[in-house]
């Protein structure tokens, strides 16, 4: 069984999981338009200086609702010593990395199809032309998220004050990921393209594959007792 | 399969759960894996099932080290844990299905059928396993293993959940995979159980191999060996 | 009682003696004999600590990474210690450039704090690895934590040139973007007596470094050595 038929299986078996306690899904989407909420008091989101300041507040936005799906990420493999089962079978450390990095992937694109259009209704902005760069954009970093959140959430598995440790560990690490989102998104809002900012997709890119690829490679390790 | 354990050790902090260990296992042996609570048998079958690593020592399968990094060793160990190793909310049949299809057997919704009527549970297969009880997650558990049919099988504190018919089923099924040339361990409790079972008896005593000899009737050196550990002399 | 030194520990003794030696004679130099900056004043001479010590915490955490990864492939664990004892002082460099940096920017830009590239970089710099300290002492089993802090390790590495790259493109927006260009490189445009003074000051540095890092290594030795025993005893 190769690598991407395992990690085909398991996608299936959380999604499966998922479609029937819908878990992860409702709380992270809840919880995301809970944020916009609490941004409209928190900022002044003057109509002037809403485009401005809409990839920040997206981006964080996503940031905690993608942390709280990571938290759940091994919820499945955590009860009955499934974690364990896992281990016992031949099954390749790279596949339960990227099966479980896709799937939060899928979470959180689910949540932004809701949330950013949301945010366009909530807050009035007329740019709906810009959506799909501002999709494809969320889209890059989303991945880059998910993937080195995977890792982060597999390695904090088993430490104590684990929903503390996954951030502090994981929001250094994205850094690069937040600047090029918001940048990206900034000057996409701000002059309908992506002009001279086109470098930070390719940062992005660059991310995304450095990282999946570690994942890929050093998995085994994380997973292991 | 031939299995070698050689001077196998396993220390967690500043304890030996496991000190010294060598044992040899055949084709075809039926082992009882015996001692007090402590002694080291879940770690030992921990250590065979490759779920975690010796602090010095090696275990090798038909002189092959085992090691995480050969899956193709994992593919032939099982470890029955009786109500673990399952999803809650996946149903008894797609449980069987995912495994089978990760380990690569036949998972054809007839084979799934056929091992669910062999352990009784054909009509609760589209039942969650959150709603069954634990006795049957034993069953499918068992279900679970006669699919994946491994040649080495790890058992851990079976009978615990299992009731009258479930002990049946479980013996009947230990006894197939012996006959076919796997090599079963058996940690329990239920010392007059397993024995009847088993061909062979290992005891533990504080992470060290105190008894290790093929049954024999009448046994007066198991009897012996057993008495010293237990006050009440066995069950 | 006199105490017979073994050759390892006169050598420490050694390094030790030749780094506090260094370092008072660089401080010499710093202050008093190297000239001041002609638009800075005297305050550009906590130059001399600030560069050798970013440069310092930079080449603790490549034998974060170096022990890391030789850690996750041999599992020896002396590179553990090794990964340990440099991510701590990779810390403490790093948070003695930013107190340096802060102490610079006071007089010269008259804020403790400005969130240009460098301060910005070094603080996440700072975050990751703090992070790295943290992982390790909330994990309880001693084996599982060295291998994930391993694993930090080298995406924590990794993850170091992404990291410049965006913070140095986020302050300097409207420039096409290139690899790794701080705004001049540190010894370009220096004159000559301040390249003395800072090489001196760096040499100092690295001679302080590396005996800090031996004693914090024979630390975690003989820690191992402490578990070694206590193990044996138990036995």
């Amino acid at each position: 069984m190769t690598l991407l038929t395992q990690a085909f299986l398991l996608l299936w078996k959380d999604t499966l999981l998922e479609l029937r306690r819908r878990d992860s899904l409702l709380t992270m989407f809840f919880f995301g338009i809970l944020l916009l909420f609490v941004f409209n008091f928190a900022f002044d989101l003057a109509p002037d200086r809403i485009a401005e300041m809409a990839p920040g507040l997206l981006w964080l936005a996503f940031l905690f609702t993608g942390t709280l799906g990571l938290a759940q990420l091994f919820q499945a493999e955590r009860e009955n010593h499934n974690l364990d089962a896992l281990l016992l079978s031949p099954l390749d450390g790279g596949a339960l990395f990227l099966a479980k990095a896709t799937f939060n992937l899928m979470l959180m694109v689910l949540v932004e199809i809701v949330v950013i259009p949301l945010f366009w209704i909530l807050f009035n902005l007329r740019l709906w032309n810009l959506l799909p760069q501002v999709f494809l954009v969320t889209l890059l970093g989303t991945i880059g998220f998910c993937v080195l959140g995977t890792l982060m959430s597999a390695l904090t598995l088993r430490a104590r004050a684990r929903e503390l440790l996954l951030p502090l560990v994981l929001f250094p690490l994205m850094i690069p990921v937040i600047l090029a989102t918001i940048r990206c998104m900034e000057e996409v809002l701000r002059t309908g393209q992506f002009g001279d900012q086109i470098g930070w997709l390719r940062l992005l890119l660059g991310f995304d594959v450095i990282f999946l690829t570690a994942g890929v490679l050093i998995f085994d390790w994380v997973i292991e007792s | 399969m031939r299995v070698t354990v050689d001077k196998l050790a396993k220390a967690f902090g500043f304890l030996w759960a496991l000190r010294d260990l060598n044992l040899d296992l055949a084709a075809g042996e039926c082992v009882a894996l015996l001692g007090p609570n402590g002694a080291g048998k879940t770690t030992l079958l921990k250590l065979l099932g490759g779920l975690i690593t010796p602090t010095t020592g090696a275990i090798r399968f038909d002189n092959a080290t085992f090691s995480r990094g050969v899956p193709e060793l994992r593919a032939r160990i099982g470890l029955l844990a009786p109500a673990d190793h399952l999803y809650e909310n996946l149903t008894a049949k797609e449980n069987l299905h995912f495994f089978t299809q990760l380990y690569n057997r036949n998972s054809v919704a007839p084979t799934l059928d056929a091992a669910l009527e062999q352990v009784g549970l054909l009509q609760r297969g589209g039942d969650y396993v959150a709603n069954l009880s634990s006795g049957m997650k034993c069953r499918l558990s068992i279900a679970k293993w006669l699919l994946l049919q491994p040649e080495l099988l790890l058992v851990d504190e079976p009978y615990g959940v299992l009731d009258g018919s479930g002990v049946d089923l479980l013996e009947s099924f230990l006894k197939q995979q012996c006959a076919r040339g796997g090599i079963i361990i058996m940690a329990s409790h239920h010392v007059s159980r397993v024995l009847s079972l088993c061909n062979r008896a290992v005891i533990l005593s504080h992470g060290r191999l105190t008894f290790d000899e093929a049954k024999q009737r009448p046994w007066p050196s198991f009897d012996k060996a057993f008495s010293e550990f237990l006050p009440h002399g066995g069950s | 009682m006199t105490e017979q030194l073994q050759p390892i520990h006169k050598r420490k003794g050694i390094l030790g003696g030749l780094a506090l030696a260094a370092v008072l004679f660089s401080l010499c130099w710093s202050l008093a004999v190297a000239p001041p900056d002609a638009y800075q004043g005297e305050v550009q001479r906590i130059m001399y600590l600030h560069l050798p010590s970013i440069l310092i915490a930079y080449l603790s955490y490549f034998l974060v990474f170096v022990g890391s990864g030789l850690y996750l492939w041999k599992r020896e664990k002396r590179d553990d210690i090794l990964a340990h004892a440099a991510a701590e002082l990779g810390v403490l460099f790093t948070a003695l450039t930013i107190i340096e940096g802060s102490i610079w920017g006071r007089p010269t830009w008259g804020v403790w704090w400005t969130w240009d590239a460098r301060l910005t970089l070094t603080a996440i710099l700072l975050l990751i690895y703090v992070g790295y300290l943290m992982l390790r002492s909330l994990i309880e089993d001693e084996n599982r934590a060295a291998v994930a802090a391993a694993v930090l390790g080298i995406i924590g590495f990794l993850d170091i040139p992404l990291i410049h790259m965006s913070v140095y493109w986020w302050r300097t927006l409207h420039q096409p973007p290139s690899i790794l260009r701080p705004d001049k490189l540190p010894w370009e445009n220096v004159h000559p007596s301040m390249l003395t003074a800072l090489t001196i000051s760096f040499v100092s540095f690295l001679l302080l470094y590396f005996y800090l890092l031996s004693l914090r290594y024979r630390m975690g030795e003989m820690r191992q050595e402490i578990i070694a025993r206590r193990l044996e005893r138990g036995a």
